[in-house]
């Protein structure tokens, strides 16, 4: 095994590609990553009734995520207790009890076991059934309509875990009174790249998007004087936050409301109904674009287009993108339509600017095939010493839009989770790093 | 004795169509002729067979139990991968034919095959057509993806080189999870 605390450099911008392709650090990963860190599990809207369950992963584990008799939500391991069979194999549904398939075990809403066959003949009634009922999700946790869980009882409570990316988040899911809903169906496809090119993009990368996505705007627009609309300028106050892992990306707008992209129909919903987006936010919030951002490790969302998604980890060089469509919950279907369907034609497995995506990250990891393109650094140097604290209307450490802080900070806590430091010792770390920012660029 | 699984089996319509020779010998021709432009490139000609007012439709789909079944498709209104109008097909058309498309340049090589044409006349002279298609992508030194499914179409008779123009179309997948990072080509 190589030494994990080198290959990654967040101080000098380097990053080893074994990361991305090595079979042992990604079985490490699922475990010291993935199984220590809150993972997204549902929106509260793709699980309407007392019943209501969804199929979705942590890292590569299947979990049943389910709307509970008393409203709650609770997941556990798709998996029967008997011989491992998937206790479900519907991606989606509404269920009384679940029967494995395989023997017939039965599993309540809770996971608990509530029946074997020939109980009294095979089992001569000695099965404690209290003792093998599904393995319980410990840590679910509801955070304004959005539910994470976690295997983990040492990672401090989610909004501990955000951080200041508490305040971008929210953004995007406190933004209106009645909150957000998931148009339902949820978009799935497979790209043949690690899943850390994903989030990171998501974390830290709008430097890419000008390139990578030229043809987006000639899609979008027949006018080309309008293509030019999201291209770097120095007038745009765009910056970039990063902290515990998590990272966004935002651009300043002269007011809230208008939406050249979703439509005429949606901008005069989002007029009408503006103030109660001040009044959340605050008018330093409401004036920016959160454009790309992630929740450590997996968990990124747009606002530029209203698609949330996860990247789920399928072996070191495999990923598979669950994206959904997030909409105001009280917007009526006239205004709700042009968020929808430019959201689609934007950021699907078909979307003007996500084919182009899945391209380049497909090709990186061909490459890394090589030895020699596998054993030469990346560089992540951009914008590096150029970080502020606190700069106005951005809490926590920001940098320019066009700069890696995001990406060094992913790396960090993902060098930090992967050397096996208990959270405790990455909080005494995280304060250490924070004591020697001063050396760091002042304003 | 009839058992809750036969009562589950309730008889429908014939899917045998009595479908004239020379109808179905046009439509079928029309296929033909549309999948030789997208299999040779020609966008700009191919956008031009469809209505201004089509609907070009490509809903995702999930594992349902056979109890759930009728949600697997996902219905008007909910997640879609392509749920587009002229004015936005028009636009991946234009972005196809940029040059700058990195998904599409170097473009991929595709072969289509549409097959099951199944002709449905409504009184006024449109046909709903039913077919079945089978596309084989290969792209750059190796990679290769099969796009499997069936077709909803809505034919409308027109003047001119082609006997029909495409007033709706609604593309449904085999695949649930899509193997294929990205669909930069069309159905």
């Amino acid at each position: 095994m190589v030494d994990i605390g080198t290959l990654v450099d967040s101080k000098q911008g380097l990053i080893n590609p074994l990361i991305y392709t090595d079979p042992a650090l990604y079985q490490l990963e699922l475990d010291r990553v993935f199984g220590r860190s809150w993972l997204f599990l549902a929106h509260e809207s793709q699980l309407p009734n007392r019943g209501s369950f969804v199929q979705t992963y942590m890292g590569e584990d299947p979990v049943l995520v389910v709307r509970q008799r008393d409203a709650s939500v609770k997941a556990f391991l798709n998996q029967c207790r008997h011989r491992g069979m998937r206790i479900c194999r519907a991606d989606a549904g509404t269920n009384k009890t679940f029967t494995c398939s395989y023997h017939g075990w039965a599993y309540d809403l809770e996971g608990n076991l509530i029946n074997v066959p020939l109980e009294e003949r095979a089992y001569h009634n000695q099965i404690d059934k209290s003792q093998w009922g599904a393995t319980k999700v410990p840590r679910v946790q509801s955070y304004k309509g959005f539910y994470f869980g976690t295997w983990s009882d040492e990672v401090p409570e989610f909004e501990e875990y955000l951080g200041e990316m508490k305040y971008y988040f929210d953004a995007a899911v406190d933004r209106w009174d009645n909150g957000l809903e998931f148009v339902k169906g949820a978009t799935k496809w497979v790209i043949d790249c690690n899943w850390k090119f994903a989030a990171e993009q998501f974390t830290s990368d709008m430097y890419h998007a000008p390139i990578s996505h030229a043809s987006a705007m000639v899609a979008l627009f027949e006018d080309p004087a309008m293509r030019s609309l999201f291209d770097p300028s120095p007038h745009d106050q765009g910056r970039q936050f990063a902290g515990h892992g998590h990272g966004t990306g935002s651009m300043g707008i002269p007011e809230f409301g208008p939406d050249i992209l979703a439509g005429p129909e949606y901008s005069a919903w989002q007029i009408a109904n503006r103030d109660q987006v001040y009044n959340r936010l605050g008018t330093d919030r409401a004036h920016k674009i959160m454009i790309h951002n992630n929740i450590f490790p997996n968990f990124s969302w747009l606002g530029t287009a209203s698609t949330m998604r996860v990247w789920h980890p399928r072996g070191p060089g495999q990923i598979e993108v669950w994206a959904w469509t997030y909409v105001p919950k009280d917007a009526p279907e006239s205004a709700r339509k042009g968020v929808r369907e430019v959201t689609q034609r934007t950021f699907s497995p078909a979307g003007v600017f996500e084919t182009d995506d899945g391209e380049n990250w497909t090709e990186i990891q061909q490459v890394m095939r090589g030895w020699k393109a596998r054993s030469t650094l990346f560089n992540a140097q951009m914008g590096l010493g150029f970080e502020q604290r606190d700069y106005p209307g951005m809490p926590g450490m920001s940098n320019d839009l066009y700069s890696e802080m995001g990406a060094r900070g992913f790396y960090q806590r993902w060098q930090d989770l992967m050397k096996n430091l208990s959270w405790k010792e990455i909080a005494e770390l995280d304060a250490q790093r924070r004591a020697a920012e001063q050396e760091v660029q002042p304003a | 004795m009839s058992t809750a699984v036969d009562q589950a089996v309730e008889a429908g319509p014939s899917t045998f169509r009595p479908t004239s020779m020379e109808l179905q010998h046009r439509v079928e021709k029309f296929f033909s002729a549309e999948a030789e432009l997208l299999d040779d490139h020609r966008y700009t000609d191919w956008v031009q067979l469809f209505t201004e007012d089509v609907h070009y439709w490509l809903p995702t789909r999930m594992t349902r139990t056979i109890r759930e079944r009728d949600q697997e498709v996902a219905a008007a209104g909910e997640n879609a991968l392509i749920d587009d109008d002229l004015t936005a097909l028009r636009g991946r058309v234009r972005r196809v034919t940029s040059g700058i498309q990195w998904s599409e340049e170097p473009p991929s090589r595709t072969r289509r095959l549409i097959t099951n044409v199944r002709i449905d006349e409504r009184g006024d002279g449109e046909l709903d057509v039913r077919s079945n298609f089978c596309i084989y992508r290969s792209r750059l030194e190796r990679h290769q993806d099969w796009f499997v499914g069936e077709r909803f179409d809505l034919l409308r008779p027109a003047e001119g080189a082609y006997p029909y123009r495409i007033a709706s179309r609604k593309v449904v997948f085999e695949q649930t999870t899509i193997l294929a990072p990205s669909i930069s080509i069309f159905f």
